[in-house]
């Protein structure tokens, strides 16, 4: 099977901040891809989390399962979680659908 | 006194020449006797000489010596060489050599001797003995020490040399080879001694022949790289050994012989062939849920490195054994198996052998099979005589435990290798047979739980109800990415006057999603007994999910038909598609996730679904199919409805479960349902009820 186009993250991080930046697909074949790496990234010492989504080309629900539970842990341990919003269509339609773009902590991409 | 020709000639002799009359006087002393005793001819002439060169001791014998020969005219000390000590001016004595002729001259004899200091080469004759002594005490000291060395190693030491004998063998030689003593070995050829064994194999399981030993390959002027080698004697018993040679050269450095050490490495090797094998042993395990097909591989493993055959048998739900695998190196050796198979009971004797095993749990050893067991377990001549040509002589039965449970048993049985299996083998096996234990459990659990969720998730998809006016027809294709069931549902239920349809995904996967799935439908179909606004079904509904420990997160539609109106409200799925005259359109609004978010509100959008539209209702799973390259999408979803305009709910169906089949470029990764809803536009014809009747039951379809 031909993936419409490759997964990858890119990472950066100051201090306690992390910034991860994802491009490709997040669906049931990548979604643990990001989860994995996040769990060993995101430790005590980091305490800021941006997600920079707006390489994404697609995400599918479980991808979006996997933001709500991303936040829900945020929330629980007390950092803080930040969501660039994808600019292709393909992406930001489950959290459209689902209302997640508004129930989510999306920043407004200060670079545009 | 003039001298005389003679005496002028004696006077120049290299050796001392002193004479003497009848009495012992000395008559005659030449410059060579002056130096060798240190006494002038002056004072020598006219003296006995007995007082002069003879030590005291021998003097009287002397005296008797020459008197005798006067009175018989013979005497044992004339004219032969004699060896004697004499005696020095100064006292000291020292060897001489003396001839002495007697000359009877005018009726009187006189004595003439010659003599020889002999003192150097004494003292050489002194010193070879001394050396040929001291090399002798040398040689028995290095036999010793070299016996106190080479004997005493624990690793067998043997010498061969170049005539190709074996010269030597230190003890432990001895024992490695069965041999009583040296003299055994030492008339043994180097043929019989390597014919002894059953077989002498390499490291890479091949056999090894005479000339590869390190020993022979010196001789031969090669060079020679320890040797790894396994063998087996005429007992069954393996060895592992390391053979190194070196060569032994003489003085000249010429090539004398080879000495070859040979150091057990059983241990070593067994441990880590084994490790080597039970890691093969855990991947191949862990390679595949098909714990029959694994078992077979698993089977195939162990020959010939462990065992010559190894066999697997099963104990199906009911306690028959079920023979599984069997394996043996050699294809013409396993027909023999599967004839062997044929004289097997189905229930194996519950008191001998695998019976055995598997009944009480524990493990059985045949060290040795004799040929009286066999003659006992056989059923017929025919059967002995199979048995006896697999040329059976070691093996050993070990269940496949789990607990006090017995799920199986390996057979593991040596033929033609001779090899006795002995209590690491058992070990090994028992280690083989609990992997294989926990794999087969695994696997069962697995299925079984697999097993477990298609069916929950096929008994969520109710049979829909014939609802009037209307054609309901449904594609469910449950994802195969492994062999987990998806969360996707579709419901259509009465209520009074009203009919209510929902299509939904719960997000997970397996039995927690079926499970999740089903509170859904309930909590749906109970709730709506009280509440029959779509907008406050999916509001209770995603209470009861924020409930729920953990994240139960689920998307759904509901739809509620009445006599004049149709209400729709959707949270956190795709909005359904209307097919009409004009085109394709998305119906209703968006609505949030169920399950997620803090104050969530659903709106409800009211349709009209006019006589011969259809409403399309799917799950994401139909527009995240995966291409060749792409996504199947919502665009590509209109288009390929916007050619259904005038079809019947399950052509649309059809349609769609086509179209998607061909774009597909593999499994489906996730579930994908699809509800297709058509007013119908008069009463149906004959021809359509059968066709709607048809439509009914959920077209289940495994995707390729």
């Amino acid at each position: 099977m031909v993936r419409p186009s490759k997964f990858e993250i890119n990472q950066r991080s100051t201090g306690s901040t992390l910034n991860v930046s994802v491009t490709g697909e997040l669906d049931l074949q990548t979604v643990h891809v990001l989860s994995e790496h996040l769990e060993e990234s995101v430790g005590r010492e980091i305490t800021r989390l941006t997600l920079d989504l707006r390489e994404l080309a697609f995400m599918d629900s479980s991808g979006l399962r996997f933001l709500i539970e991303l936040n829900d842990r945020a929330r629980q341990h007390g950092w803080q979680l930040r969501l660039i919003s994808p600019r292709h269509e393909a992406a930001a339609l489950v959290l459209r659908v689902t209302g997640a773009d508004a129930a989510l902590p999306f920043q407004p991409d200060s670079d545009r | 006194m003039a001298k005389s020709l003679t005496e002028r000639l004696l006077d120049r002799a290299h050796g001392g020449v002193v004479s003497l009359d009848h009495e012992g006087v000395v008559t005659y002393w030449n410059p060579s006797a002056e130096r060798m005793f240190g006494i002038e001819r002056g004072q020598a002439l006219g003296r006995p000489v007995a007082e002069l060169i003879i030590p005291e001791r021998f003097r009287a014998a002397h005296l008797a010596g020459i008197r005798r020969f006067l009175a018989e005219g013979a005497g044992p000390m004339l004219d032969r060489r004699v060896e004697m000590a004499a005696l020095r001016v100064d006292g000291t004595e020292f060897p001489i050599e003396m001839t002495i002729t007697a000359l009877k001259a005018s009726g009187r004899w006189t004595f003439t001797a010659f003599l020889q200091d002999i003192t150097w080469r004494k003292n050489a004759e002194r010193e070879r003995e001394r050396l040929v002594e001291e090399l002798r005490e040398a040689v028995r000291l290095s036999e010793r020490r070299f016996d106190a060395i080479v004997g005493s190693l624990n690793d067998p030491v043997t010498i061969r040399d170049r005539h190709d004998r074996l010269v030597y063998a230190n003890p432990a030689a001895l024992a490695h080879l069965g041999l009583e003593s040296l003299k055994d070995f030492r008339s043994a050829t180097p043929e019989e001694i390597m014919g002894s064994y059953r077989g002498v194999y390499g490291g890479d399981g091949r056999e090894v022949s005479m000339s590869e030993l390190p020993s022979v390959r010196i001789l031969h002027g090669e060079p020679a790289e320890p040797l790894l080698i396994r063998t087996i004697d005429r007992h069954g018993k393996e060895r592992w050994s390391l053979l190194k040679a070196a060569p032994l050269l003489d003085e000249s450095g010429e090539l004398e012989a080879t000495i070859m050490v040979t150091e057990d490495v059983t241990e070593q090797q067994r441990a880590e062939r084994r490790s080597i094998f039970l890691a093969r042993v855990s991947e191949v395990l862990a390679s595949s849920l098909d714990y029959e097909q694994t078992l077979r591989n698993v089977a195939e493993l162990a020959v010939p490195e462990i065992v010559d055959w190894c066999a697997v048998d099963l104990l199906d739900e009911d306690g028959d054994r079920v023979p599984v695998a069997v394996a043996h190196s050699d294809p013409e050796r396993l027909q023999l198996a599967a004839e062997l198979r044929q004289y097997e009971p189905a229930e194996p004797d519950p008191n001998q052998g695998l019976g055995l095993v598997l009944r009480t749990g524990e493990p059985l050893v045949y060290p040795e099979i004799r040929d009286e067991l066999l003659v006992e377990a056989a059923v017929d001549d025919r059967h002995l005589e199979l048995l006896r040509s697999v040329g059976l002589r070691s093996g050993a039965v070990v269940p496949m435990r789990l607990g006090a449970r017995t799920l199986g048993a390996l057979t593991l049985v040596n033929a033609e290798s001779g090899r006795v299996l002995d209590s690491s083998d058992l070990e090994l096996a028992q280690q083989v047979a609990a992997r294989a234990a926990v794999a087969i459990e695994n696997s069962r659990l697995y299925s079984e739980r697999a097993r477990i969720a298609h069916t929950l998730q096929q008994s969520l998809l109710s049979e829909l109800p014939e609802i009037p006016g209307y054609e309901l027809a449904s594609l469910y294709v449950p994802a195969v990415a492994g062999t987990e069931v998806g969360g996707d549902f579709y419901d259509a239920w009465q209520l009074g006057e009203s009919w209510l349809i929902t299509i939904g995904d719960v997000t997970g996967k397996g039995v927690e999603a079926a499970a999740l799935t089903a509170l859904v439908r309930h909590t749906m179909r109970a709730t709506s007994e009280f509440v029959t606004s779509p907008a406050e079904l999916l509001a209770r509904l995603d209470r009861t999910l924020k409930k729920q420990p953990g994240r139960s997160l689920c998307t759904a539609l509901c739809l509620r038909l009445d006599e004049d109106r149709t209400t729709l409200s959707v949270g956190g799925h795709p909005l359904p598609l209307q097919i009409t005259t004009k085109g394709v359109a998305a119906v209703g609004e968006h609505g949030p996730l169920l399950g997620a978010f803090d104050g969530a509100r659903w709106n409800e959008t009211v349709l009209t679904l006019e006589p011969g539209e259809t409403l399309v209702s799917y799950t994401d799973g139909v527009i995240d199919a995966i291409g060749d390259g792409e996504r199947y999408g919502l665009a590509r979803l209109s288009r390929t409805l916007k050619g259904c305009r005038a079809r019947s709910a399950s052509a649309v169906i059809d349609v769609l479960a086509r179209a998607l089949e061909q774009f597909q470029s593999g499994p489906h990764a996730d579930d994908t349902a699809v509800l297709a809803l058509r007013r119908l536009a008069v009463e149906p014809s004959q021809a359509e009820a059968r066709e709607d009747s048809a439509a009914r039951r959920p077209a289940i379809t495994i995707g390729t």
